[in-house]
């Protein structure tokens, strides 16, 4: 077999399972002998390999938390089932990305902007994200505003961190936490959510 | 493990934003995408934000479409829940059904193909 990372090496992809080439079907593996870590890409430092746009996976522990969060609090997450969601995650953005991509070039411009990922999600079936999605930006632009004012503090390593437990109980107007004593517009975000099927609203707290 | 140690580090960077995913990988998945050129910090932020309501969505679609017995939530669950809702359809064929090697084994012995070579 030749060393390039193609398919064939699958623990290399983090590709969880052992895939059989040409059938319809995967195997699944009789014991739990997966590393965690190869489930996490190379943080890019590593390997210069030519990966093709399926191999890049956001981090597990991100996923699973995510995921964890969204299902009932007594309901348990399969780890094949992390695993998957991992890789449909990467195949979601590719395509949003080239549904946006296009529309893009269709336009004559070489940057996709906000509204062509939005446009995206609208064509491709998930404009029930898109509401959620414009007033997430609007909050994000606010914060952002209030930073100004403030001399440029900067909303980004450092600040909203320390999220007791209070903060995730009740809703306080969006944008501004007390931190160090002192007040400032930062978005703090919670993970917990509101139980909706199929859509969650975002909460900010 | 240190590997562990790189992920708080962005995860921190991220959470002030209010995402709880490393745009910077976000960003890369994009990037590896045909065609495209550049995309500014507006589109990643939005689609960094749309991919935790994706995982969110599809986490829950599947929890509630499964057998819901013990409350866990199994591959075979996203698989069927990709198969039935039109929304997750692009995703098919990432989300082959499961099948155990003896089952596998079974069916070749009734159905002899060609193995491929591996």
């Amino acid at each position: 077999m030749e060393g390039d990372s193609s398919t064939t090496d699958a623990s290399q992809l983090g590709m969880p399972g052992e895939y059989m080439a040409g059938s319809h079907y995967v195997l699944q593996s009789q014991d739990d002998d997966c590393d965690e870590s190869l489930h996490d890409h190379e943080e890019g430092n590593g390997s210069k390999e030519n990966f093709r746009e399926q191999d890049i996976y956001l981090p597990i522990a991100n996923v699973a938390r995510i995921m964890k969060n969204a299902v009932p609090q007594t309901g348990k997450i399969a780890k094949d089932a992390k695993e998957c969601v991992q890789e449909c995650v990467s195949e979601f953005i590719s395509f949003i990305t080239s549904e946006a991509s296009e529309r893009c070039h269709q336009e004559k411009r070489k940057t996709i902007n906000g509204e062509d990922i939005l446009f995206a999600m609208s064509t491709l079936g998930f404009d029930m994200y898109v509401e959620p999605l414009k007033l997430y930006l609007q909050k994000f632009r606010e914060a952002m505003k209030g930073e100004k004012g403030i001399g440029g503090i900067s909303v980004t390593e450092g600040l909203g961190e320390e999220l007791t437990d209070d903060s995730f109980a009740n809703q306080l107007p969006a944008g501004i936490i007390t931190a160090d004593g002192q007040q400032q517009n930062v978005m703090v975000y919670t993970t917990s959510y509101q139980q909706i099927p199929g859509v969650q609203q975002i909460q900010f707290s | 493990m240190s590997g562990n140690n790189g992920e708080e580090k962005v995860n921190h960077a991220s959470n002030s934003k209010g995402i709880s995913l490393p745009m910077t990988r976000v960003k890369l998945i994009m990037k590896s995408s045909p065609d495209v050129s550049s995309i500014n910090q507006e589109a990643l932020l939005l689609t960094t934000k749309a991919t935790e309501l994706f995982v969110q969505h599809l986490a829950l679609s599947s929890f509630n479409n499964g057998s819901g017995k013990d409350q866990t939530l199994l591959y075979s669950d996203l698989a069927n829940t990709v198969e039935e809702k039109e929304t997750f359809q692009f995703l098919t064929d990432i989300l082959p059904k499961k099948i155990l090697v003896r089952d596998y084994l079974k069916l070749l012995e009734e159905n002899p193909i060609e193995e491929a070579d591996n």
